[in-house]
């Protein structure tokens, strides 16, 4: 059955397992397919081309062949497996690729990408490292440039009102997304982690329009609910990314219920909306700099350590508090420095909240998941007592 | 902090008598600061910024001592090893930057002995600073070290510096590069007023001016010694390269150092001028990347010894870019404009070589393309850190491109900057014996296709 006779997390479900398949069969009915790198480059742009922004990920379930020849062992695992598996022709679909300066993985990964995998259309995205108004300004003016690669490769302009109605668009789809994570505050929360996982990776590979079709789909669908699950532990992750069921699932059957997670696949893109600003980019540019928490950004320091934490993380204390987390479970892709550095200061600040952490650090690889279980469930008994 | 371990190291006999003398300026750093720090002057840890903030804090009265230095030293003689257990056991991964985690180790032992240096220290140790100078350039630990280090030095400011990457195509975007060049010198501006509200000072812009200056001169000697080494048979290889580099590096605004580089320069002449190479038996002309094992830098003696192997050239971003063009500085009084535009040329001054050959990036790879020319390069040594992973990321596709596009291979010897274990000295002595026979092989299709060398 294809995703088209399905509907809500059925049909959420079905295009994260078939993620290339749905794309290709877009592709076919005319539309152009852009594949961007993290959840830095501004897809408004692309929706205002009534392009379809693909989100490239990785797959644990494959094993690391062809990158490397080009990726050193020692890089992140993600990337090289996202680069892996676009050496092997399964993004082969993409009209273009948005690559972007997100973290220094990210950033070699797209530069290298467009040496080994063409694309009618690249790009690549410079994205400042601090939040001055000089790198909104920078910012700002890359953003004009990759809207003036994308307006030659279309072939079209992007009216400031075709950007307003994407920006809209996609603000309407972030809104959609924290209702869901409204429905997840209730013990036990109407939607697994799980099934929130597949939603968003399915929203991450279709037009905004569907993407927002869907999760209303998907939010009548668990309204109607009750106790889908068991009470377990509440979990929060932080992060790098998790972008395969499989772990989620071995997380949630560890004793534990995921019901929030700030990493590049959840809170991030989706918790604040871009502003309406009389330039349509200057909001853009804000909200990306400014908004998506990941820790690539260096926000200036406070006064002293605790000040500095406070100002870094006192989003997750709102986290923690409105979503009744039990426990913080920090999940390191091997490799990732930006989340590696701050694993002892997000410990010190969640501590300091009486909030326990387990700290993982895992190889992007479902054959290695197993051997987490035990310490997801050493963890779920700790916090539960 | 003694600690005996079993690992086998080797030390660098180095060819050139002033490289042997080089030491004396990483010593210098430490000590200076130190007595700077004891007669009242502040204090700047800073990232290698390639000159971006350097001259700013130091025409404003800080002292900068350099982290990254530090654990190259530390390491240079064996005894970063406990402060990497340290960090370790605060519970950074022990995948991170082996410098970083030197540091965060020792920033702990500081803290732990109420900021006065520990006995036994590296060298003397690293003064206690008033500022961190990060930088958002080459690798995203060059700030997330720092910030960690909030943990121990709680009430030191960071400050990060920022430096466009632009990619190589959309580098020539018109007017690209003016706009990354004004966004680099707002930022300096920003910069400026943080130190001076630091401080409580103003930045005196003649001193900073005359530093700058001073700088240039030095930077143009170390460039112009660069291209002495494209002589066969090659007067000076990596293993003096290592140890050269730091005055023109972390000291070039220090006439101290524009007078070593003037002995230094004289030095490799006199051996061009006499067809005296370093090595005595140079048979295959090599290029080096990345950073190199510290610890072991005496495996390329041996790899000199016994395969007659000259590493003719190095690591991109440790050398002294090509003076700018006039027109570059032309009507330019602005030290920060004339700051900017030397960082931004040293890491974009390469994409003219990128866009010959159809590649990217421009820093980290290009650079390499045409040094295999200039220098003549038989083959490229690539040597991927565990530890230091962002400055390798580009390695393999670097290999690559060169064996592609100029018919030069590549061997891969992964190793590390500080970590003895990880490098493994026999590995590489048989990939190396293997690898010989493929330079062999190269430099007979490098003669079919009519190459120059």
């Amino acid at each position: 059955m294809s995703a088209d006779n399905k509907k809500g997390l059925a049909k959420a479900h079905e295009i994260y397992s078939n993620r290339g398949k749905y794309a290709r069969e877009q592709k076919n009915q005319g539309k152009k397919i852009f594949g961007y790198f993290c959840c830095y480059p501004p897809i408004e742009l692309l929706t205002a081309l009534d392009i379809i922004p693909v989100r490239i990920l990785g797959d644990m379930e494959q094993p690391i062949t062809l990158a490397d020849n080009c990726l050193p062992p020692v890089m992140c695992i993600f990337c090289r497996s996202a680069f892996d598996i676009g050496m092997k022709g399964q993004y082969d679909y993409f009209d273009g690729f948005v690559g972007a300066h997100a973290c220094d993985g990210a950033e070699r990964t797209s530069i290298i990408w467009s040496n080994y995998i063409k694309t009618p259309c690249n790009f690549h995205l410079d994205i400042p490292h601090t939040t001055h108004d000089a790198a909104v300004e920078f910012f700002k003016e890359q953003l004009e440039y990759f809207q003036k690669e994308l307006e030659k490769s279309i072939g079209r302009e992007i009216t400031p009102d075709k950007l307003r109605s994407a920006i809209a668009a996609h603000n309407h789809q972030r809104a959609l997304v924290r209702q869901i994570y409204e429905l997840r505050k209730l013990d036990p929360p109407l939607i697994t982690g799980t099934e929130m996982l597949t939603v968003l990776i399915a929203t991450m590979g279709m037009s905004v329009q569907e993407g927002n079709l869907l999760i209303e789909e998907v939010l009548q669908e668990i309204k109607q609910r009750e106790n889908v699950q068991e009470k377990k532990s509440r979990l929060l992750i932080w992060g790098s990314l998790i972008d395969n069921a499989a772990f989620t699932e071995l997380i949630e059957s560890s004793g534990l219920n995921i019901v929030i997670e700030d990493t590049a696949i959840g809170t991030r893109p989706y918790w604040h909306d871009i502003r309406d600003t009389k330039d349509p980019l200057l909001g853009i540019a804000e909200h990306y700099l400014k908004e998506v928490l990941c820790p690539r950004t260096f926000r200036d320091s406070g006064k002293n350590y605790e000040q500095d934490s406070e100002q870094r993380f006192s989003y997750l204390k709102d986290f923690a508090k409105y979503w009744k987390v039990d426990g913080v479970f920090a999940n390191i892709i091997r490799n990732c420095d930006i989340h590696g550095y701050e694993v002892p200061v997000i410990k010190d600040y969640l501590n300091g909240l009486g909030i326990p952490v387990l700290v993982i650090e895992q190889d992007y690889s479902t054959a290695s998941l197993e051997s987490l279980r035990t310490r997801f469930q050493a963890f779920a008994e700790t916090i539960a007592s | 902090m003694e600690k005996d371990n079993s690992v086998k190291t080797m030390k660098s006999a180095k060819t050139l008598k002033t490289a042997r003398e080089a030491g004396y300026f990483g010593k210098k750093m430490l000590t200076d600061a130190i007595k700077a720090q004891e007669e009242g002057h502040p204090i700047g840890w800073s990232m290698v910024s390639w000159w971006q903030g350097d001259f700013i804090a130091k025409a404003m009265g800080m002292h900068l001592v350099y982290p990254e230095n530090y654990g190259a030293f530390c390491a240079a003689v064996r005894q970063a090893e406990p402060y990497l257990e340290i960090a370790d056991s605060e519970g950074f991964p022990n995948n991170l930057c082996g410098y970083a985690r030197n540091c965060l180790g020792f920033a702990k032992c500081l803290r732990d002995n109420n900021y006065v240096i520990p006995e036994g220290a590296p060298g003397g140790g690293l003064a206690r600073p008033v500022l961190m100078l990060a930088s958002g350039c080459a690798c995203d630990a060059r700030y997330k070290w720092f910030q960690s280090l909030g943990r121990y030095l709680n009430d030191v400011p960071v400050w990060n510096l920022e430096m466009p990457q632009t990619g190589v195509k959309e580098y020539y975007l018109p007017g690209n590069k003016e706009k990354n060049l004004r966004f680099i010198v707002a930022e300096l501006r920003e910069f400026v007023k943080f130190m001076e509200n630091l401080l409580k000072k103003k930045l005196d812009y003649d001193k900073l001016h005359a530093m700058l200056d001073q700088a240039l001169k030095t930077l143009n000697l170390a460039w112009q010694v660069d291209l002495l080494r494209r002589a066969v048979p090659s007067p000076m290889v990596s293993q003096d390269f290592w140890s050269v580099m730091i005055p023109h590096f972390y000291l070039p605004d220090d006439p101290e150092a524009y007078s070593f580089y003037e002995r230094v320069y004289a030095e490799v002449k006199e051996k061009v001028d006499n067809g005296i190479g370093a090595i005595p038996n140079e048979k295959y002309r090599m290029m080096f990347s990345e950073l190199p094992p510290w610890h072991s830098i005496g495996f390329f003696d041996e790899l000199a010894k016994r395969y007659g192997i000259a590493m003719v050239m190095e690591s991109w971003n440790y050398h002294a870019p090509t003076p700018m063009a006039e027109e570059e500085l032309h009507g330019i009084n602005d030290p920060l404009e004339i700051i900017a535009r030397l960082t931004y040329h040293k890491w974009m001054e390469h994409n003219t070589v990128a866009r010959e050959f159809d590649t990217a990036p421009g820093f980290f790879n290009a650079a390499y393309l045409r040094w295999a020319q200039e220098y003549k390069a038989d083959g490229f040594f690539a040597h991927p850190l565990l530890s230091c992973r962002p400055a390798t990321y580009t390695l393999m596709h670097t290999r690559n491109s060169l064996e592609e596009k100029l018919k030069v291979p590549g061997v891969v010897v992964p190793g590390d900057i500080i970590d003895l274990r990880v490098f493994n000295s026999d590995e590489g002595f048989s990939k190396v014996e293997a690898f010989v026979e493929t330079m062999d092989h190269y430099r007979e299709l490098r003669k079919e296709a009519g190459m120059a060398w």
